[in-house]
């Protein structure tokens, strides 16, 4: 049986395809920001914590680590209501999504910051320095150098897995594919299509990143 | 008619989850085969080769899981080929999981030092002797903790072949969520049987990179 | 009342005894040279002076302040503790003024213009003052030496301690760093360097320690120590140091 590629429907819907687009972007970066830094006191509570904050941690990384994405978020959306608290899909997707990146950006973050030697501590305790101070001017700017290349590339499948959230009924790029296919019936094209932008996006980011590094810590 | 979420299907939810065993044995297996290709390739002296695989792999880890999943499941239905869940399945994580893995394999195939190969090339032997014998054996030791750790991706990436209706672990939370109308204490119960494989695995991983590193 | 005075000082990694009572009086303006073999405590003993090792037994007190106290603020009185390292310890990603200047700001509150006059005048001292800007990278292993003296010195210290600050380093790079520690020296800085430079404790130091199994094995003065040992684990180790 003959089936004759036709992209022409797909494009048409090019305006939806960017609304999906932008919401994929929003949704990621928001999620990046506020993943890092939860990764970031996670990471600290961790290294320089007590017992109690360290364990605490622990359990919080091993629990996601340990626990599929789309489980996490159907937990929030569909398991909250029935215990009193019923969030939006953007909401809950958004929530899930930071707490799935802070615990693999925990591990990443803290492997930058233990990446420090302990003599240059030694050496910023000797010159009279402060706790604080020894973190703000001698480890911070040599661990994210060191963190960066595995915390980027960690930004980017977060991205990608950010088209989970098309399950829970979330307006992004992968469910205005959904939508587009159940109108025109061209799974394939549209699916081609949905897969070509997130390469696009993908490829971007990289080159973006590389950018950055090279501006910020190539001297 | 709404039912109440018991021991049974607390049981009911244990047993699913050997679709997810058995799905994730069937991308690894399939995933094995193509990463192996995918590595040999990418350490190739043909640049021919190593550009293929390279954007493969770059093609691959740039799109999402779900794409692959609903492009064989619906785009080769519609296209007239018949697919089930399974094949659609096995497809998509195979071509998923080779990308994966090539980058793991390839990255122990040339952990193991050059020298090696300059030892093994010096005393005769064919570039597929060399691979057997010398290089194979400690690449493996070298790629199994990664290759654990990705295992453990894979057990949960199968919670993604429930949106293509296949029957794994996450799929039966779903029904079972929808006929007791008690999603949280379902998606609790999911989640800790996908705590319990994956946890030991993590562990485990851990456990034989440390052992790895302290001999090597 | 003394610079430094140690008074019993012991200290203990498990089983293991890396100084076993150990006393010692370094007056203001002394030059210390403190030799030994590997794993005879003399790191060790430098280490626990600013507090970086903690000590299990004895006291340790710099102008008469006890630095195994809990209640003591170590950070101000290493301000009056300068330490070299024999790996440098430069911070990679701080240019050779920032390095130095990092302290006198943070610590001594001084502005950044203060700051940068006190980096080129402690550069001048240690005859690298055109290598200001430059990075650690950019500099030999001599240099970077050089450098970390002059960011202690820029703390205007009362005492500095040298932990083996040239056993590091390439030997013909050796030299440029012992003209500086010279150079200190005249200037009447109380000094205690752990050192296998023979030549530099013969000629700049006013006492020599010799350290064994965790104790001060013998000391006194260079020229009377080096001839005429009276130990034989001295003179076992001056056989094999100075052939």
């Amino acid at each position: 049986m003959k089936y004759g590629l036709q992209f022409r429907d797909v494009f048409a819907a090019w305006e939806f395809l960017l609304d999906g687009l932008a919401l994929t972007l929003l949704l990621s970066v928001a999620t990046m920001i506020l993943g890092f830094f939860l990764g970031l006191a996670c990471a600290c509570a961790k290294t320089y914590g007590g017992t109690r904050f360290k364990q605490g941690v622990t359990v919080y990384v091993e629990a996601i680590r340990n626990t599929p994405l789309l489980v996490q978020i159907f937990l929030l959306y569909f398991g909250l209501p029935s215990l009193g608290l019923r969030l939006e899909g953007f909401d809950a997707a958004l929530i899930a999504l930071v707490i799935n990146l802070g615990a693999y950006s925990t591990e990443i973050i803290r492997a930058g910051l233990e990446s420090i030697p302990k003599s240059q501590i030694e050496a910023g305790q000797s010159l009279g320095l402060t706790p604080w101070q020894i973190f703000r001017y001698i480890i911070v700017f040599p661990a994210l150098k060191a963190m960066y290349p595995a915390l980027s590339s960690q930004f980017i499948l977060l991205m990608l897995a950010t088209s989970v959230v098309s399950q829970i009924s979330v307006q992004d790029l992968f469910h205005v594919g959904s939508i587009i296919q159940s109108r025109t019936f061209r799974d394939f094209e549209v699916y081609t299509v949905i897969g070509g932008v997130y390469l696009a996006i993908a490829f971007m980011m990289r080159g973006v990143f590389t950018l950055i590094y090279r501006q910020v810590f190539a001297r | 008619m709404i039912r109440e979420f018991g021991t049974g299907d607390v049981v009911y939810l244990v047993f699913a989850a050997r679709w997810t065993l058995a799905l994730t044995a069937l991308a690894f297996t399939g995933g094995a085969c193509v990463g192996l290709l995918l590595a040999v390739m990418r350490i190739s002296s043909f640049t021919a080769m190593r550009l293929l695989a390279s954007c493969y792999i770059q093609i691959v880890q740039g799109t999402p899981l779900l794409v692959w999943l609903f492009l064989f499941y619906f785009g080769l239905s519609i296209a007239g080929l018949p697919v089930n869940a399974w094949t659609a399945a096995a497809l998509a994580y195979s071509i998923y999981g080779g990308a994966f893995l090539g980058e793991i394999w390839r990255g122990a195939l040339i952990a193991v030092a050059p020298t090696q190969w300059e030892a093994g090339a010096s005393l005769g032997l064919t570039y597929l002797q060399q691979m057997r014998y010398i290089i194979m054996p400690q690449a493996v030791r070298i790629a199994i903790p990664p290759t654990i750790g990705f295992l453990v991706q894979l057990i949960k990436n199968t919670s993604l072949a429930a949106t293509i209706g296949f029957v794994e672990l996450t799929r039966e939370g779903q029904l079972t969520s929808a006929s007791t109308y008690k999603p949280f204490a379902v998606y609790i119960t999911v989640a800790i049987i996908y705590f319990l494989i994956c946890f030991p695995l993590t562990q485990w991983s851990r456990k034989l990179e440390e052992r790895f590193n302290v001999t090597r | 009342m003394s610079r430094v005075e140690l008074i019993n000082v012991s200290k203990h990694y498990g089983h293991l005894q890396v100084l076993d009572n150990v006393s010692m009086t370094v007056e203001a303006g002394e030059v210390i040279a403190i030799i030994g073999r590997s794993g005879s405590g003399k790191s060790t003993l430098l280490r626990c002076l600013n507090g970086l090792e903690p000590i299990q037994a004895g006291e340790i007190l710099i102008d008469g302040v006890k630095v195994n106290d809990p209640d003591t603020d170590l950070r101000s009185l290493r301000q009056n503790v300068g330490i070299v390292f024999q790996s440098f310890n430069l911070f990679p990603h701080l240019s050779v003024s920032d390095n130095i200047t990092l302290a006198p700001r943070l610590v001594l509150k001084q502005s950044p213009d203060q700051a940068r006059r006190l980096a080129a005048d402690v550069l001048a001292r240690v005859g690298l003052a055109d290598k200001i800007d430059s990075m650690p990278s950019q500099l030999s292993g001599g240099q970077q030496q050089r450098v970390a003296i002059a960011r202690s010195l820029a703390m205007n210290p009362q005492l500095m301690l040298f932990d083996e600050v040239t056993s590091a380093l390439d030997p013909e790079l050796t030299g440029e760093v012992l003209r500086v520690l010279e150079g200190v020296a005249r200037e009447g800085m109380t000094m205690i360097l752990v050192t296998h430079e023979m030549g530099f404790a013969r000629h700049f130091a006013t006492r020599i320690v010799f350290m064994h199994e965790g104790k001060v094995w013998e000391q006194g003065p260079v020229a009377k120590v080096l001839s005429h040992p009276q130990t034989a684990e001295l003179k076992s180790f001056l056989d094999a140091v100075l052939n």
